[in-house]
């Protein structure tokens, strides 16, 4: 790929969070994932909005499970970070860290 | 809840609503969370794509929509030409009729810039008395001068006045109309003569310059052979000596409709009519006005400019109020002109527009029929995923390109049709002028035809896409493809009765103005109109004033009635069934008010001529000018239950006694006998021109010869107009044989339309209903029966449209009155005939269908199932 992508702040939070489920990466625990380590919850239209995103760019793929009763019958859609994504966040990780570098002190909590 | 998510699970997958719903279940969220979750979907839905990508769907998707509708056409030829060839028709005639009117009415002028130049009319409420030459809209010299020299908004105002006939003197005389036109006129108009310096302030404008012309190209051409050596050479008109100052350039023959043969200075006006005194008068109607825009000033700005100058006119004449009427120039402009054509456009286009609706409807029909048997397909899209609007956007398409394609088609086939059609009939007119029409279109034409046709493609697509786009999803797809789709028989009942109430609508007034051609063809006007000549000789110029047209008419009329020939001869004013009238206002008795009475002058041989007997009293003699006959309808009107003659009326502040009452004519209009006539007689001396009826044996032509010959001796630049009296009754035959061709096509055509439609219905309902057909056969019902059951019942429509049309032509009628010689509006024959017609035609179309329908085997059709 020669075109670099950028990836977005809360991108970068999603990616995390479906590589931190593994198996389990789903709407409800990515949701819950991302509000259990930032204190915030997306709404369920803007977390599909970025995965559908990921998806677009090659992040992410999806796969339907078999419906399940509790959900009214509904199916679950499973995310998986795909080679490139991973690629990805560690460039993204990498470009970040090396901007931090010797910054940290000037940030303080509580400045 | 539910309905929340029935309604999200449209836009929303399921695994997005799934979370929502377990998230709900496992957390105990509120109501509140979960609608605001929903629509945070449902506003994701929408939100991924940016204005330009929608933009870019959109147009993709009418690029795929078109090339769909374009390839259902070809794949179906038989309905393409079925849908389209009607909206041909249809929006083909609208846009041709109003290409007609818009060459007349709204097109600018052919001259550089000519949407700058404004017309100008005004119209007056009291103050001084007008005479009127021409239209009393029209300004008089001293106005004009006002106008031109206080308005803000015009960069130059000119003035002309129409309709000046003058005898051009040569070998052999010729009558040439032209028009009398201010010094500016050619400044205004921005058209410089082919030859020549035209109007100079040298030769136009001094009050003691000699009398100059400007000829047009064909004036020159056909009079002159095109003399190069033309200008400054004098020629006569009305036998005085004018010199030529110029040649207009070729195709330019004045502003209006009429070809103008010469462009004099209006103070030509003194020489052509020295006793009409048009020049120094205030209070005299006779002048256009025409002003070129300054190119700062719109057209209402310049509305609002002239009447402040209208004011301060009407400041300085107590009690007088003006109007003006400003609009852009057009080949078509003096208001009360104006207003008829309008009029009667508007009725013509009416009409077209029935029958383009009628076609419409047809194609709605056909449409929907089709929409019907595509049920299964628009299910299917509607189930993976289409949304109703996009299923409607497309069909609607189909109906655009239908709509288009007819259009285009249609609009060059009657373009190209009008163009030949309108000279010929003009020329079909006995005694009508070449006029100046020009039909290629414009933008506005084209706004037109788009307009017609985006309406034309609402109309008859709206409603089936509708109707199709509703299909329910589980019911058609688990339906075989015969399945019935009965509900939605009122949509088609209702564009039956709707077809038919508008074919009875045009039917109606078709078979009135048939019936008034048969009536003009069989018109007694009340005197013998057969093998009578009527001949004018108009005496202008220097040798007729002071008594000159007096002597020169007395010895006139003693040498033609010598001539061989000639069995009766009689002076008239006017002449019978002529356009015009004469009328004056007399009191009768002690009258406080005057009653405005219709003229003519006549001599005593004018009824033994005409054959029109008197009923009481006696003739007048020769000469004797203080005596008067009244027609019957005169004398019962104004002297009911007592004696007419022996009475004594003043008339002109002179008394004159009624001797005698003749018998009611139509000599004035066809088909009216005014109730207000009286016939004067000539006194000897008084004739300004000749105007004459001839009985004559031995044929109009030789007749015309010899009239001729012995008025040349008399004066060789003198023209002889030579006509026979029935050729004014001929024009009323061919008027009504146009109209009543028009119409009849018109209506024709529309009967054949709503036959289709009517028989495209029917045979759709009776193929849906073959099954209850076979059943009812096979349970012993009687084939007429089970016929007669569904002719009822498709037929309810076609009697309901018929009676509405039948209310809606009886209002209408009305307005056709003024067409309908010899026939009431109201005539039973037509207002009979037409719906029994338009019902004969329906039930012949509903009976085909059902015969063959009759003819099917039960036992096959149930097995079908």
């Amino acid at each position: 790929m020669a075109r670099r992508e950028h990836l977005g702040e809360f991108e970068h939070i999603v990616l995390l969070a479906v590589l931190r489920l593994g198996d389990d990466a789903y709407g409800v625990p990515i949701r819950h994932e991302i509000e259990r380590r930032t204190g915030r919850a997306p709404t369920v239209g803007a977390l599909y909005r970025t995965l559908d995103r990921l998806e677009d760019k090659g992040f992410v793929s999806s796969a339907f499970s078999d419906p399940t009763p509790e959900r009214g019958g509904r199916s679950k859609r499973y995310f998986k970070v795909k080679p490139l994504g991973l690629r990805t966040l560690r460039a993204s990780h990498e470009a970040l860290s090396a901007m931090w570098e010797g910054l940290e002190p000037l940030v303080q909590r509580g400045n | 809840m539910r309905l929340l998510l029935r309604i999200a699970s449209r836009r929303a997958t399921d695994a997005e609503l799934g979370d929502i719903v377990e998230e709900y279940v496992e957390r105990r969220h509120s109501a509140g969370w979960f609608v605001s979750q929903v629509v945070s979907i449902l506003r994701r839905r929408r939100s991924p794509m940016t204005m330009p990508e929608r933009g870019a769907e959109m147009i993709s998707n009418v690029r795929h929509d078109i090339r769909y509708a374009l390839r259902m056409l070809v794949r179906n030829p038989g309905f393409a030409v079925a849908a389209i060839a009607p909206i041909a028709l249809g929006i083909g005639i609208n846009t041709g009729v109003f290409s007609l009117l818009n060459s007349v009415a709204w097109r600018a002028l052919p001259v550089p810039d000519g949407d700058e130049l404004v017309s100008v009319y005004q119209e007056t409420r009291g103050g001084p008395r007008r005479m009127v030459h021409g239209a009393r809209s029209l300004f008089s010299i001293p106005e004009y001068h006002t106008y031109r020299d206080e308005t803000h908004t015009l960069s130059d105002l000119m003035a002309y006045s129409r309709q000046w006939t003058v005898t051009l003197g040569r070998e052999s005389p010729q009558e040439i109309g032209g028009i009398l036109v201010t010094c500016n006129y050619f400044d205004v108009l921005r058209v410089s003569p082919a030859i020549g310096p035209g109007f100079t302030p040298g030769n136009c404008g001094p009050p003691d310059a000699p009398p100059v012309v400007v000829l047009s190209h064909a004036l020159w051409q056909s009079a002159f052979g095109g003399d190069p050596q033309i200008l400054h050479k004098p020629i006569a008109l009305d036998g005085r000596t004018v010199t030529v100052v110029g040649v207009a350039p070729v195709g330019f023959d004045g502003v209006d409709m009429a070809r103008e043969a010469f462009f004099a200075p209006t103070s030509m006006a003194n020489v052509f009519r020295p006793e009409q005194k048009l020049l120094q008068d205030a209070h005299v109607s006779w002048l256009t006005l025409i002003g070129r825009r300054r190119h700062d000033a719109d057209i209402a700005e310049a509305r609002a400019d002239l009447s402040l100058v209208a004011a301060r006119i009407d400041s300085q004449q107590p009690g007088r109020t003006t109007s003006l009427i400003v609009q852009p120039a057009a080949a078509l402009s003096l208001p009360p002109a104006r207003r008829s054509v309008l009029w009667g456009a508007g009725i013509v286009m009416a009409a077209f527009g029935l029958v383009l609706l009628i076609a419409a409807v047809n194609v709605a029909n056909i449409l929907l029929a089709r929409a019907a048997a595509r049920t299964r397909e628009i299910a299917i899209r509607l189930s993976v995923g289409a949304t109703r609007g996009r299923l409607v956007q497309q069909l609607l398409t189909e109906s655009g390109i239908i709509a288009l394609a007819g259009a285009i088609c249609g609009s060059l086939l009657f373009m190209w049709l009008f163009g030949a059609l309108i000279p010929w009939l003009i020329a079909a007119i006995p005694g009508s002028e070449p006029v100046r029409i020009d039909t290629t279109p414009d933008r506005t034409v084209l706004w037109f035809a788009l307009g017609l046709t985006a309406m034309t493609a609402l109309v008859f697509g709206l409603v089936p896409a509708l109707q199709a786009s509703t299909a329910d999803v589980h019911t058609a797809i688990k339906q075989d493809s015969t399945g019935s789709t009965g509900g939605r028989g009122w949509v088609r009942a209702t564009l039956i009765g709707a077809q038919i109430a508008l074919c009875t609508m045009l039917l109606i007034p078709a078979g009135l103005l048939v019936r008034a051609l048969h009536a003009a063809h069989n018109l007694d006007p009340g005197f013998d109109y057969h093998d009578v000549a009527v001949v004018s000789i108009s005496l202008r110029g220097p040798r007729y004033e002071k008594g000159g047209a007096e002597n020169f008419h007395d010895t006139w009329l003693e040498r033609v009635r010598a001539l061989p020939g000639v069995e009766r001869l009689s002076v008239a004013s006017r002449i019978p069934l002529s356009p015009g009238r004469s009328q004056t206002t007399f009191r009768s008795g002690d009258d406080r008010e005057g009653h405005v009475v219709d003229v003519n002058t006549v001599s005593p041989d004018f009824f033994s001529l005409l054959g029109i007997p008197i009923v009481r009293g006696r003739m007048f003699g020769d000469g004797e000018a203080d005596a008067v006959l009244v027609t019957e309808s005169t004398a019962r009107r104004y002297w009911p239950d007592q004696d007419a003659v022996g009475r004594v009326v003043t008339m002109d502040g002179r008394p004159r006694q009624i001797v005698g009452i003749v018998r009611d004519a139509q000599v004035s209009q066809f088909d009216d006998v005014l109730s207000s006539y009286m016939y004067l007689a000539v006194k000897p001396g008084t004739q300004r021109s000749v105007r004459v009826l001839a009985r004559t044996r031995g044929g109009l032509e030789a007749f015309a010869a010899a009239v001729r010959a012995e008025t040349s001796r008399l004066d060789a630049d003198l023209v002889v107009n030579v006509q026979p009296l029935s050729a004014n009754v001929s024009l009323l035959q061919t008027l009504s044989r146009i109209t009543a061709g028009i119409a009849g096509t018109l209506s024709l055509l529309a009967l054949i339309l709503a036959s289709l439609g009517v028989y495209g219905v029917v045979a759709y309902v009776v193929s849906r209903r073959l099954r209850e057909v076979g059943v009812r056969m096979a349970l012993g019902a009687d084939a007429h029966d089970v016929q007669g059951l569904i002719l009822r019942q498709t037929l309810r429509p076609v009697v309901i449209g018929l009676v509405i049309g039948v209310a809606v032509a009886a209002a209408i009628v009305r307005l056709l009155q003024s067409v309908l010689f010899g026939v009431s509006p109201y005539d039973p024959v037509a207002f009979v005939g037409a719906p029994l017609l338009m019902l004969a035609m329906a039930l012949a179309a509903a009976f085909v269908p059902t015969r063959r329908a009759m003819r099917v085997n039960p036992m096959a059709v149930l097995r079908s199932e």
